[in-house]
């Protein structure tokens, strides 16, 4: 299927649930929807559009909402499903009841912005230090680290 | 007597540790290259060893992480005196382009002391083969 | 009775420190667990004080083996952003260096599986053969790893016609001493007999755990991204995808070893059809606001960065998903019902990026919680016997 029939085809399987979809670039579409329809826009790739391949899931602080997207890809094109959480709200519903790889992505948000996954099957932090506070998010835009001063074996500090 | 045969054989065959506290593995292959045909290090005496309480000296590269700082200096206790220590790579030296990461401590001497600092991103195996015997040549 | 054996940080299988929990019956692995992070440089947090120049740097050191492939993918994305596109020349030189690298990574990956696997003959031949490609990456770029030859619009450096000589020479050389690799079939049965059989991984569960690279590849699915989203070149050059339907170790290698064929055709095809002109544009400092996907096949897999700009110099957000990443809960599969033995090669076999260390397994009993520590050669020498005393599997068959 080209990129026009891909969209054509999203546009008429999701009706309403599908808020924009947008052809950028040859091969790719990125489609917005609400976090509620996401795990049923998960299957619907899955099932209907041969993107069983989840590559990884994107953080994104902007602000007032955390943007996550879900970067699928078939042999035809990457469609790459977008959708916003607020941050008073962090919460967004685990997909990997559909995309079971999907595990060490989504725990890899939990660590990095402090979103909370509900029905994770496994939620320890993927990349932090044991030890690490459990408050401090890296990715978050308003997370700053302030290095300690370093010492110089046998030199000036 | 017997003091000088153990400093010959300790200058003569140097047993080798390979720690990689968190690198980009560039340095980690080039140490592993100078153990092959072409630079062959082997032919120094010195062996790569799988355990720390066999290992003379430490041959560390990468920015130390902070998961793996208490391990370092875990395997460090763990090598009997007399050890060295020999930090491979701008990484090791001082953190490369990774300063100020928040993972990151810096070099490998903010957490253990070293003796032979190896520049370079990565260092050649012929300046690791020329650490090593710089090194020998101290003892 | 069930004993969970601690595999890691520092480990002689492992390149990268990460720790690996094994919880074992007898010999078998019941189950296995993964813990990362001993290798987290916050890549994505640093990327986003540095310019776009500054960047490319970066991501070329977020691996030693495949640094060129990172490096390519975030210029690939970057360049759309700037909507700037490099002149043909600049391209073919590119992959070109992508293709070498294939190889060195390839032939590196062969010593390591044959070193696992017992054989260190091996891993001495293909590392010395790997030297002619590091030489061949130097003449080029200036330095064995981490060759910076890209920049934003082309390449940095050109070849001329003696370089473009002496890299045919140095591939046909190759080609000479990669016959005896893969006739290893026939010479060697007892290494086809040892990789064979280990490490299963179905082609179903390849496809629900989201498997990439030649893992995925070993269990049939043929998907490569140099096919799926060719970046100019690649739809004009002439290469076959390798797979196996073995989905073992044995499988694997068989894939790797097509694609070192490949990447010699195609590396002769890129000299022979290397196009005259410039090799760079100069580039705006700063970029478009937008988004953009970018994804490439380094030798591991499939590498994906997404790069978010918002019009200034520096970049809003990089997301960078390295292949052995998407491997990991593969891994954890494979592992089941494997032999501790096994545990090596079985790790090896999916190409982690890591580095060769010599270290040791920790045993702890279960119940009293005493600890023994055996090394691992001790385990790869009873895994040989072992070997030696079963018979060797019939249907493991070596294709070429």
């Amino acid at each position: 299927m080209t990129d026009i029939e891909i969209v054509e085809k999203l546009r008429r399987d999701l009706g309403p649930a599908a808020l924009e979809v947008a052809n950028p670039d040859r091969r790719r579409i990125f489609l917005k929807v609400a976090p509620g329809s996401l795990t049923a826009a998960a299957r619907l790739l899955r099932d209907s559009y041969d993107c069983a391949y989840l590559a990884t899931i994107t953080g994104l602080d902007k602000g007032e909402t955390f943007e996550l997207l879900y970067h699928f890809a078939s042999t035809e094109a990457n469609i790459n499903v977008r959708t916003e959480v607020p941050r008073t709200a962090p919460h967004i519903a685990s997909i990997t009841p559909v995309i079971p790889g999907a595990i060490l992505y989504e725990r890899e948000l939990q660590d990095m912005f402090g979103l909370v996954v509900d029905g994770i099957p496994d939620a320890r932090p993927l990349v932090l230090p044991d030890g690490w506070p459990a408050e401090d998010h890296p990715l978050r835009k308003d997370w700053k680290f302030q290095r300690p001063a370093e010492i110089i074996p046998g030199g000036k500090s | 007597m017997l003091n000088k045969l153990v400093r010959w054989s300790r200058i003569k065959s140097p047993w080798i540790l390979h720690l990689n506290s968190g690198a980009c593995n560039a340095c980690d292959i080039e140490i592993v290259a100078a153990l092959t045909p072409r630079f062959d290090v082997e032919r120094l005496g010195v062996l790569l060893k799988a355990t720390p309480r066999h290992a003379d000296v430490i041959i560390a590269s990468g920015p130390v992480t902070r998961q793996i700082k208490d391990r370092i200096v875990r395997i460090y206790d763990q090598v009997p005196d007399p050890k060295f220590v020999i930090a491979v790579g701008a990484c090791a030296m001082s953190g490369c382009v990774y300063r100020g990461a928040y993972n990151i401590e810096g070099g490998i001497d903010q957490v253990i002391p070293v003796d032979v600092y190896v520049p370079g991103c990565p260092a050649r195996p012929d300046a690791i083969v020329d650490a090593v015997v710089k090194l020998l040549g101290k003892l | 009775m069930k004993f969970q054996i601690p595999i890691g940080p520092q480990h002689p299988a492992l390149k990268e420190p990460i720790s690996l929990r094994m919880t074992v019956e007898g010999e078998v692995i019941r189950d296995a667990d993964i813990r990362l992070g001993y290798n987290h440089r916050g890549v994505e947090k640093l990327a986003e004080e540095k310019n776009w120049v500054q960047n490319i740097y970066l991501t070329e050191r977020i691996c030693g083996i495949c640094s060129h492939s990172h490096s390519t993918c975030y210029v690939q994305g970057v360049e759309k952003l700037m909507e700037i596109t490099p002149p043909r020349r600049g391209l073919y030189l590119r992959y070109l260096v992508s293709e070498l690298e294939r190889v060195h990574s390839h032939l590196l990956w062969l010593g390591v599986a044959g070193h696992e696997a017992g054989f260190d003959s091996f891993f001495m031949y293909t590392w010395r053969d790997r030297e002619i490609v590091m030489d061949l990456l130097e003449m080029i770029s200036g330095n064995r790893v981490h060759y910076a030859m890209n920049c934003l619009g082309g390449v940095r450096r050109d070849i001329d016609e003696a370089q473009k000589a002496k890299i045919l020479e140095g591939v046909a050389t190759l080609r000479k001493r990669s016959e005896y690799y893969f006739r290893i079939g026939a010479s060697e049965p007892s290494f086809v007999a040892r990789i064979a059989g280990v490490g299963l991984l179905s082609k179903e569960l390849a496809v629900k755990l989201c498997a990439v690279g030649p893992t995925a590849r070993a269990s049939s699915i043929t998907r490569d991204v140099r096919k799926e989203d060719p970046c100019a070149v690649y739809d004009e050059l002439d290469f076959a995808v390798g797979t196996a339907d073995s989905c073992d170790v044995l499988g694997r290698v068989v894939v790797r070893v097509q694609e070192l064929l490949e990447s010699y055709k195609l590396i002769e095809q890129m000299i022979h059809k290397l196009p005259d002109g410039d090799i760079a544009v100069k580039a705006p400092r700063k970029a478009k606001a937008g988004e953009v996907v970018s994804r490439y096949e380094a030798p591991r897999g499939e590498n994906l960065h997404y790069i978010k700009s918002n019009g200034t110099d520096k970049p809003e957000r990089l997301k960078v998903r390295a292949p052995t990443l998407a491997n990991y809960p593969a891994t954890v599969e494979m592992l089941r019902n494997g032999f501790i033995a096994d545990i090596p090669l079985i790790f090896a076999a999916i190409d982690p990026c890591i580095c060769c260390a010599e270290r040791t397994v920790t045993l702890v009993n279960f119940r009293s919680g005493e600890e023994t520590i055996v090394p691992l050669s001790d385990l790869r020498r009873q895994a040989a016997e072992r070997r030696t005393n079963a018979p060797a599997k019939r249907n493991a068959v070596w294709p070429f």
